[in-house]
C-alpha cells in the first residue's frame, strides 16, 4: 500500500514475447553434430541429452576430451567493496580463505539451513565474484545483497561456458595454443584477454571449463575442435555427464536434493548435513544465511542420510526404494548408474539416518523387460562417495592422457 | 392432493448447486423435483442464443472451480459436459505495452525477465506461497465446516482436522497461512512482486466479484478462490465448458433426469410451505403445490428467508442475521457478438495466450481507483476487464471465422447513486449505454477498431443478475467472500451445515459453505447431509416400526 | 555464555518513550543494571514527540501490569477525570457523549443511545476475550505447540478460550464472525450513519491506514477497546511522560537523555553493547530497542540477519497517516450551544462513516485530503506563550509522502482544510488563528525516529498482527540476533499508550537472561 501512489509503467522495448526454447552461442555446432537429435530443456535452453551415442560419449569422457556447452548455468557477477561480505553472507563456506584467481564448490541455505542451491564460486579479483549455478539466484543475490555496497550483474546471456573434460582435455589445451600446466585445480587462468580458464568440472577427471563473451564462442569451439582432431575430443551431451558425474561421487540439484525455493513441500527441503557435505558448513566465520539455524541442525543427528550406495547386481536403481532388516521402508535412490568403468552399480539414496549407518540394505528395482516388469530385491552397502576419481584429475602438471 | 404432487425432495431453484444437490439425491434414490422460475435451467451456468449463430455464455464464463470429485460422482462428461482448456492470457496498457501470462513455463520466465528480471524468482515464490495455501484449503471445500461454538461429536473430529493441518504446517508457515488470509491481494503481491504490470495481472483474480479493493485486507483469500483449479499442475483445470457455461447445466441436467428427477419450470417457488417448524412443501408462483418433507434452496440466504418463507417461522436473531449478511453487487458483464477476432497491436499475430483471459490494466492503484468509484456508487471509469473469446478453441460458440467474446467487468454497482440517493431504478437505458461505453472505450484503446466489429453486445449490470437470475443484488457469489461470511460463519453462524432454523429445509447454493464459483461444492456438501439427515430418519422410523 | 556472575547483567534499552521505560523499570525489578539511551531532550517518545510537546492528547489503556512494574498506580498518573467527547455534526446538533448519558448539545436524549451503549458494551466483552494475549508474547501456533515452551502459549490460549466460554453461546458466535470483519459493517448494522456510528469507527481507524470498511478494521477496534475512558494527564503529555520517566529512576534505571545509538554492537553472534553517537560503547548483554523494527535492523546492520527476515522486516507497511497540527488562537472559539463545555474535551471531526470512508481515499493516491477527519482538543491558554487558547488536531488520513511532496503549498492546503472543516462549526475561528504549526507523518519521523511518523511504529492491521507483529518468526520480542530485542510499538500488541509492549519484551529477555545465567 505504502507504494500504491508511485507505481507507474515504464515504456519498454517491444519485444514481442515468445514461446519455445533459446539458443545458446555454441547452438551451430551442436546442432550440425547432432545425429541423435535429442535435446533436453536446461533453464530454458536448448540443450543436447546427447549428440550421438550416449555409450560413446561416456567413454569419451573417461578415455579422450569432450566438449560440453554449459552456457544455460546461471552465471552471476558480484563487485564492489562489499563484494566479499555479501559473498560470505550468502554461502556456507568461508569465502575470505578463498584467494583471488581460485574457484570453490559453495552451497548456500535459507534461514531454515535447507539448501537453495550449490554450484561453484569465482573468485576473479578481491573484489570481484563470479557465481555459476543451475538455478536462478538473481533476485536472492539482491537480499542477501541489501543493504551492502556491491553490484550484482546476472551475466548469463553474456558468458558462454564450454566445459572440456577428460584425461587428454589438457593436451587438447596445448594443442590450441592454450597450455595451462601450472593450473591446479580449482584454479583460474586467463590465457588470452577475454578468455577465462578454470580448473573445474562435473566429470571427476581431468577437466577444464573455458569463459568468454558469446561472440567468441563458435571461434573457440572451432580451435579446439581443430586442436582435438587427433586426440579423440568428441562432443557430448547431459545423458554421458550424468553417468560421470554419479561416478565420481557428484549431487545435482533435483535430484539429489530439491531447491528449496522451489519446494511446494517445505519438508522436501534438505540440510547440508543431511547432504553429507557439512564439512562445507563454516560456523567460525562471521554471520551467513541460515547459520543459526544450521548450528542446531549441527547440534543434532541428522533426520536422513544421503549416501551412496553399491548395489548387487548390475540392473539400474533408478527410483528404486531402498528397505532395511526386511520390510521396513527406509529411503528411496535419487539417483542411480551402472557405472561403466568402476564397473559398479552405484546410486545416490537418501537413507533414515538409522538405515544409512545400518547393514542388511536391500534395493526394490523394477525393471520393464519386454513388456513385463519385473522385480528384484538387490542388497546394498553404504560405501564412499565416488567410485572412480583417479589421480591424473589431480595431477599438476597434468599429463597428456 | 394426488400423489404425483409428493416428492421426496424439492429444489427450489434450478441452477448448478440446485441440480448437483438434486442429482445426488436423485441418485441415493429419493424423488425429486427441481422448480425454476425461468423457462431454462442453470442458473447463472447458462448459454442462450441471443443473436442468431451465436452463443453466450450469459453469466458465468469459466470452469475452474467445478470439483473433479462431482463430475466424477455425476459422470458428467457422459452427460456431455466437455472443459476445454484455455491456456494463457495478458494484460494490455493504455501505452501499448503488455504483459503475456503464457502456460508455457519458459516463455512465462522470459516474459517476466523481459519486464522485470528480478521478478521472475519472485513470481516463483509467490505461485509456490499461494499453491501451498491451496493445498492447505483445497481439502476443505468438500467438507461441512464444523461448529467451533457448540461442537457436536463431528464437529470435534473436524476442528481436530483443521488443527492438525496446521500443525502439521509447522509456525513459520501458520504465521504466512495467517498472512495470507488477512492480507489485501496487493500488500501480499507487493512482496513478492515489483513490476506494476505483472502485479496487476495477478490481482485481478482477487477482486472478481468482490466488494473489496486489491487493497483491502481479505482480498488475497479470493486470489485463492481463483487459484485452486490451478493447484498440482492439473491440468484442464481452467476452461471453457464445449459450448458455453450451460453445458455445466445441461450435463448436471440430463444426469439428473437418467436418473428420475422430475423438472419443472417457468414458475418459481413463491412460498416455501412450513408447518410446526417443518418444511413441508412449496408454492409456486403459478398457484401449483408440492409437497415434500425436505426442501432445499439453491436461491441465496437473503431471498429464501427474506423473500420465501414466513417470517414467523424463523427465530428473530436469525432473521437479523440474514438482514445483515453482505450480499453485495459489484459486477457487470458485457456479451458480444464479433465480425471477426479483434486485434491486439502489442501482441504478435495470433499469440496463443489470446485464447486466455486478457484484461486491460496499468497498476494496482489504477484497480484501487475503480473500486473507489464504485464505493461511491459510479461504476469504475476505468474499470477491470476479464476478456476472454471462447469461440477461438470452440468452434460451436459463434459462425466460422466469427466471434465471441464475454467481458466481464469489475466495478458496477447495484444501485447506481445520483443526486445524492442511491436507487437500482437508476440503471436506465442511458446508464447501461454509458457503462457500456466505459468498457467498450477501454477495449478500444487497446484494440483499435474494435468497436466496429460488435454485430451485437448483451449489457448485464448488477440489477439484470438479480432480475434474470435471482441473485440478491446481482452479487455473484451469493454473498461476500469476507471472513465474516466464511466457513463457519456462512452464511449465518450456527447454521454453516447447511441445515436452517426449518426442519428439513436446507441452502444448497453459494451462500453456503465454500462459496461462490461455478464448484458445485456447496451443491454436493448439502446434498450429503440431506442424506445424513434422511438416513437418520429412515433409522428411527424402523425403529419406530419394529418397537 | 560468558557472564559475570559477580556483577549484575546489564542492558541499554533504546528510547525512553512508554515502552522503552515500561520495558527498563521491568528488567531493574528483576537485578538488571538498566540503561535508558534516548536521543532527545526528555521522556516520553510518541507521546511528547521526543519531548518538543506532545503528539498524542489522551490515555485510555495505559495498562495496569505495566504501570505496576514501574511501581505506579493509576492514581499516581495525575490523570484528570474521563473527558466528555463531542461529536461534530454536519447539521449542527452536535452529539455530547459523557461517560453513559449521551445527548445532543441542546441536552435532548439521542435516538440511538440505547444502541449505541449495547454495541459498546458488547464491544467491551469481546475486548475482553481478547485481553489475555495483549499481556504475554504472542502464542507460537503450529508444531511449536506441542514441546514444553509451548505449553505455556496453550495455557494463553487456554485463557482466550475460557474467556470466550464465558460468553453466552451467541456473544461466541457472534465474537467469531465479527473478529476479522470491517468496522463500517459492524456499526452501521447497529447504528444509522452519523456522528455517533462514527465516533465507533474513528476508534477503528486513529493512527492506522485502513478505510472503516476494510476488513480486520474490527480486530484493532477490539485490540484498543479494552482500557477505559480517555483522560488528560494534568500537565499534558509531557507530565505524564515526566512521571514515567521518575518512577522508571526509581527502580534504579539510568535515563542519558540528549544520547543517540549510533549501533549496537555484536561480536561472537551476540549483542554486546550499545555505540553511541559520541562513540562511547555500553557494555551490555542485552540491548532492548523500542524503536521501529527497520530502525532496530540498521542499528545493528544487515549483517547479522537472515535475507529473509530483512525482507519481511523491509515489507512492513509503516507509512504514518496521522498529522498534528497546532493552532495558537487568540480567544476560545465557540460552538453553538455547546459554551463552556469546549474546554478540554474530545472533539471528533467525523461527521458520518461515509465521511470517514471519503477522508481515507486521496491518502491511497498520496493526495492530501480535502476534506479530513480529526480528533481536537483545545485548552484554555494561561496567558502566557500559549496565548488564550491552544487547538490542537489530530487528522486522519495524512499522507507520508505525498505526490506534490511536502510543500510550504501542501501544508497549508492541509491547515486550511482542517480549519475550513471546524470553521463550518466555529465560526470565526479562521481569524482567531494567530501561529498555526503542522507535523507530517514525516515531521513526526524526523522529530520521533518512529518510522513513517507511525502511530504503531507499523500498521496495526491483521496481517501484522500477533504471531505476525512485528514480523513472522519475531514476534516474541527476540529478534534473530540473540541478546538483541524488540520492545516498541512495532512489537505485540503494538501501539497506543499502553506500555505493554515494553513490559512484555522485557519478560522475555529477563527470562532469557535467567537462563544464560544459570546455563
Amino acid at each position: 500500500m505504502n507504494r500504491i501512489a508511485r507505481e507507474t509503467v515504464s515504456p519498454r522495448p517491444r519485444v514481442p514475447s515468445r514461446e519455445g526454447l533459446a539458443d545458446t552461442p555454441f547452438e551451430p555446432r551442436l546442432r550440425a553434430l547432432s545425429t541423435a537429435e535429442d535435446w533436453m530443456d536446461w533453464s530454458g535452453c536448448l540443450s543436447p541429452r546427447a549428440l550421438g551415442a550416449v555409450e560413446t560419449e561416456y567413454f569419451a569422457i573417461r578415455n579422450q576430451a569432450t566438449l560440453f556447452d554449459v552456457s544455460p548455468m546461471h552465471k552471476y557477477r558480484v563487485t564492489g567493496p562489499d563484494a566479499e561480505r555479501v559473498v560470505n553472507r550468502l554461502v556456507t563456506r568461508d569465502v575470505a580463505r578463498l584467494a583471488p584467481g581460485r574457484v570453490a564448490y559453495v552451497l548456500w541455505c535459507d534461514e531454515d539451513g535447507m539448501v537453495i542451491d550449490d554450484g561453484t564460486l569465482f573468485r576473479l579479483g578481491p573484489q570481484d565474484f563470479r557465481l555459476c549455478c543451475q538455478e536462478r539466484q538473481f533476485a536472492w543475490l539482491h537480499d542477501i545483497a541489501w543493504g551492502f555496497d556491491v553490484a550484482i550483474a546476472d551475466e548469463t546471456g553474456d558468458v558462454a561456458g564450454l566445459a572440456l573434460q577428460g584425461p587428454t582435455s589438457h593436451a587438447v589445451l596445448e594443442a590450441a595454443g592454450l597450455a595451462l600446466p601450472d593450473l591446479r585445480p580449482f584454479g583460474i587462468a586467463e590465457p588470452e584477454p577475454g578468455l577465462v580458464i578454470s580448473r573445474t568440472g562435473f566429470s571427476g577427471d581431468l577437466g577444464y571449463e573455458l569463459w568468454l563473451r558469446p561472440e567468441g564462442a563458435l571461434a573457440l569451439w572451432d580451435r579446439l575442435w581443430v586442436a582435438g582432431a587427433d586426440l579423440g575430443l568428441r562432443a557430448i551431451g547431459f545423458a554421458a555427464l550424468d553417468i560421470a558425474r554419479i561416478e565420481a561421487g557428484f549431487i545435482m540439484a533435483g535430484a539429489e536434493f530439491q531447491p528449496i525455493h522451489r519446494a511446494l513441500r517445505p519438508s522436501r527441503g534438505r540440510t547440508p548435513f543431511e547432504l553429507g557435505l557439512g564439512h562445507l558448513v563454516d560456523p567460525g566465520k562471521p554471520h551467513f544465511n541460515g547459520r543459526r539455524a544450521l548450528l542446531r541442525e549441527a547440534a543434532r543427528t541428522p533426520r536422513r542420510q544421503l549416501v551412496m550406495l553399491d548395489i548387487e547386481g548390475t540392473k539400474d536403481a533408478s527410483g528404486a526404494l531402498v528397505y532395511h532388516r526386511g520390510r521396513r521402508e527406509a529411503g528411496h535412490a535419487t539417483s542411480a548408474v551402472w557405472a561403466p568403468t568402476a564397473k559398479r552399480n552405484i546410486a545416490f539414496a537418501e537413507l533414515d539416518a538409522r538405515a544409512a549407518r545400518s547393514a542388511g540394505l536391500r534395493a526394490e528395482i523394477y525393471t520393464l523387460k519386454e513388456g513385463r516388469w519385473e522385480r528384484t530385491m538387490a542388497s546394498a552397502t553404504v560405501i564412499d562417495r565416488g567410485v572412480f576419481r583417479p589421480p591424473r584429475a589431480r595431477a599438476t602438471p597434468p599429463g597428456r592422457f | 392432493m394426488s400423489r404425483s404432487d409428493h416428492f421426496d425432495a424439492i429444489v427450489a431453484g434450478g441452477g448448478h448447486n440446485g441440480l448437483t444437490a438434486a442429482c445426488y439425491m436423485a441418485r441415493a434414490g429419493m424423488r425429486v423435483l427441481v422448480v425454476e422460475k425461468n423457462d431454462w435451467l442453470g442458473g447463472a451456468a447458462v448459454s442462450r442464443e441471443l443473436h442468431a449463430g451465436w452463443t453466450y455464455s450469459n453469466c458465468s464464463y469459466v470452469c475452474s472451480l467445478l470439483r473433479p470429485e462431482v463430475v466424477r460422482d455425476l459422470d458428467l462428461p457422459q452427460h456431455g459436459l466437455q472443459v476445454i482448456p484455455y491456456t494463457g492470457g495478458a494484460t494490455f496498457t493504455r501505452d501499448g505495452d503488455y504483459f503475456a501470462y503464457h502456460s508455457d513455463h519458459r516463455a512465462l520466465e522470459r516474459e517476466i525477465a523481459r519486464l522485470s528480471p528480478r521478478d521472475v524468482e519472485g513470481y516463483e515464490r509467490f505461485s509456490i506461497a499461494v499453491m501451498r495455501q491451496c493445498r492447505f484449503i483445497r481439502p476443505l471445500l468438500l467438507r461441512t465446516p464444523p461448529d467451533p461454538v457448540a461442537p457436536r461429536p463431528r464437529d470435534v473430529a473436524e476442528l481436530v482436522y483443521l488443527l492438525r493441518r496446521f500443525h502439521d504446517l509447522g509456525p513459520r508457515e501458520t504465521g504466512e497461512a495467517m498472512r495470507f488470509w488477512t492480507a489485501s491481494v496487493g500488500d501480499y503481491l507487493d512482496g513478492f512482486i515489483e513490476n506494476p504490470l505483472i502485479k496487476a495481472h495477478l490481482a485481478g483474480s482477487g477482486i472478481i466479484g468482490t466488494g473489496l479493493g486489491v487493497y483491502s485486507p481479505g482480498t488475497a483469500y479470493v486470489l485463492l478462490h481463483h487459484y485452486m483449479g490451478d493447484v498440482d499442475g492439473a491440468v484442464g483445470a481452467w476452461g471453457f465448458a464445449r459450448g458455453g457455461m450451460g453445458a455445466v447445466s445441461g450435463a448436471l441436467a440430463r444426469a439428473f433426469r437418467a436418473a428420475g428427477g422430475e423438472v419443472v419450470t417457468c414458475s418459481g417457488v413463491e412460498r416455501i410451505l412450513v408447518e410446526n417448524g417443518r418444511v413441508t412443501g412449496v408454492a409456486l408462483a403459478n398457484g401449483d403445490t408440492y409437497r415434500a418433507p425436505v426442501v432445499a434452496s439453491g436461491m441465496d440466504v437473503k431471498r429464501t428467508f427474506l423473500g420465501h418463507v414466513e417470517a414467523q417461522h424463523l427465530p428473530d436473531d436469525f432473521l437479523k442475521a440474514v438482514r445483515r449478511f453482505k450480499i453485495r453487487g459489484s459486477s457487470g458483464k458485457i456479451n458480444i457478438a464479433l465480425d471477426a477476432m479483434p486485434r491486439f497491436p502489442a501482441a504478435p499475430e495470433d499469440a496463443s495466450f489470446l485464447s486466455g483471459d486478457l484484461h486491460v490494466s496499468e497498476s494496482l492503484a489504477e484497480l484501487e481507483r475503480a473500486y473507489d468509484d464504485w464505493s461511491v456508487g459510479r461504476w469504475s471509469a476505468e474499470p477491470y476487464v476479464d476478456m476472454l473469446i471462447p469461440s477461438r478453441i470452440d468452434p460451436t460458440m459463434a459462425p466460422p471465422g466469427k466471434h465471441m467474446m464475454t467481458v466481464f467487468v469489475q466495478y458496477a454497482p447495484y444501485d447506481p447513486e445520483r443526486d445524492g440517493r442511491r436507487d437500482p431504478a437508476h440503471w436506465d437505458e442511458a446508464a447501461r449505454t454509458a457503462f457500456a461505453d466505459a468498457v467498450l472505450d477501454r477495449i478500444e484503446r487497446v484494440s483499435p477498431g474494435f468497436r466496429d466489429l460488435v454485430l451485437h453486445a448483451e449489457v448485464r449490470t448488477p440489477v439484470d443478475l438479480e432480475r434474470e437470475v435471482g441473485l440478491t443484488e446481482g452479487n455473484i457469489f451469493q454473498g461476500e467472500l469476507t471472513f465474516d461470511q466464511l466457513l463457519f460463519n456462512r452464511p449465518v453462524p450456527g447454521y454453516a451445515d447447511y441445515r436452517t432454523p426449518v426442519k428439513g429445509l436446507y441452502l444448497v447454493g453459494s451462500s453456503a459453505h465454500p462459496g461462490g464459483g461455478v464448484m458445485a461444492a456447496p451443491g454436493a456438501n448439502a446434498a450429503r447431509e440431506i442424506l445424513r439427515d434422511a438416513r437418520r430418519l429412515d433409522r428411527t422410523e424402523r425403529a419406530f416400526r419394529a418397537a | 555464555m560468558a557472564f559475570d556472575h559477580n556483577r549484575r547483567p546489564r542492558a541499554v534499552v533504546i528510547g525512553a518513550g512508554v515502552n522503552g521505560l515500561a520495558a527498563a523499570a521491568t528488567l531493574a525489578a528483576r537485578g538488571v543494571d538498566v540503561t535508558v539511551v534516548e536521543r532527545g531532550r526528555g521522556p516520553g517518545g510518541m507521546m511528547t514527540g521526543a519531548g518538543q510537546g506532545e503528539l498524542g492528547h489522551f490515555v485510555w489503556n495505559l495498562h495496569p501490569a505495566a504501570l505496576a512494574e514501574l511501581g505506579l498506580g493509576a492514581a499516581d498518573l495525575g490523570l484528570g477525570a474521563e473527558v466528555a467527547t463531542v461529536l461534530l455534526a454536519a447539521d449542527g446538533r452536535h452529539v455530547v457523549i459523557e461517560g453513559e448519558a449521551i445527548s445532543f448539545a441542546d441536552g435532548t436524549p439521542h435516538p440511538d443511545a440505547a444502541a449505541y451503549r449495547a454495541l459498546r458494551a458488547r464491544l467491551a466483552r469481546f475486548a475482553a476475550v481478547l485481553a489475555p494475549l495483549a499481556t504475554a508474547a504472542p502464542p507460537r501456533l503450529g508444531s511449536g505447540m506441542l514441546n514444553r515452551a509451548g505449553l505455556s502459549d496453550l495455557a494463553q490460549l487456554a485463557r482466550t478460550g475460557l474467556g470466550l466460554r464465558r460468553l453466552p453461546r451467541d456473544a461466541r458466535r457472534e465474537f467469531l464472525r465479527v473478529l476479522l470483519s470491517n468496522a463500517a459493517d459492524l456499526v452501521r448494522d447497529e447504528l444509522p450513519d452519523g456522528p455517533l456510528a462514527a465516533s465507533l469507527v474513528f476508534d477503528a481507524i486513529l493512527g492506522g491506514r485502513a478505510a472503516p470498511g476494510a476488513p480486520g478494521t474490527v480486530l484493532a477496534l477490539l485490540w484498543r477497546h479494552a482500557g477505559g475512558g480517555r483522560r488528560r494527564p494534568a500537565g499534558g503529555m509531557a507530565a505524564l511522560a515526566r512521571r514515567i520517566a521518575g518512577a522508571a529512576e526509581a527502580r534504579g534505571v539510568t535515563i542519558r537523555y540528549d544520547a543517540t545509538a549510533a549501533g549496537i554492537e555484536v561480536e561472537g553472534d551476540r549483542v554486546r553493547g550499545l555505540r553511541l553517537g559520541s562513540g562511547e560503547v555500553i557494555a551490555a548483554e542485552m540491548v532492548l530497542s523500542s524503536l521501529g523494527a527497520m530502525p532496530t535492523l540498521r542499528l545493528a546492520g544487515p549483517a547479522h540477519f537472515d535475507a529473509e527476515a530483512c525482507r519481511r522486516i523491509r515489507g512492513l507497511r509503516c507509512e504514518g497517516t496521522t498529522a498534528r497540527l497546532d493552532l495558537r488562537l487568540a480567544e476560545m472559539p465557540r460552538i453553538e450551544g455547546l459554551d463552556g463545555r469546549l474546554a478540554g474535551a474530545r472533539l471528533l471531526l467525523a461527521p458520518s462513516v461515509a465521511a470517514i470512508e471519503a477522508a481515507c481515499r486521496p491518502v491511497k493516491y498520496g493526495a492530501i485530503p480535502a476534506s479530513p477527519v480529526a480528533e481536537v482538543l483545545i485548552e484554555p491558554g494561561d496567558g502566557g506563550a500559549e496565548g488564550p487558547a491552544h487547538l490542537s488536531a489530530l487528522v486522519q488520513h495524512v499522507p507520508y509522502a505525498p505526490e506534490c511532496g511536502w510543500t510550504e503549498a501542501a501544508r497549508e492546503a492541509l491547515a486550511a482544510a482542517v480549519i475550513g472543516a471546524l470553521g463550518t462549526h466555529m465560526p470565526g475561528l479562521p481569524g482567531l488563528v494567530t501561529e498555526s504549526r503542522l507535523a507530517t507523518p514525516r515531521d513526526i519521523e524526523t522529530m520521533t525516529g518512529a518510522p513513517g511518523g507511525h502511530w504503531h511504529h507499523a500498521e496495526l492491521a491483521a496481517d501484522q498482527m500477533l504471531t505476525l507483529r512485528p514480523v513472522n518468526g519475531m514476534a516474541r520480542y527476540a529478534s534473530s540476533l540473540p541478546g538483541l530485542w524488540f520492545c516498541g510499538a512495532g512489537a505485540h500488541p503494538g501501539g497506543d499508550i499502553t506500555g505493554l509492549p515494553g513490559r512484555n519484551a522485557a519478560l522475555a529477555a529477563a527470562a532469557d537472561l535467567g537462563q544464560g545465567v544459570t546455563r
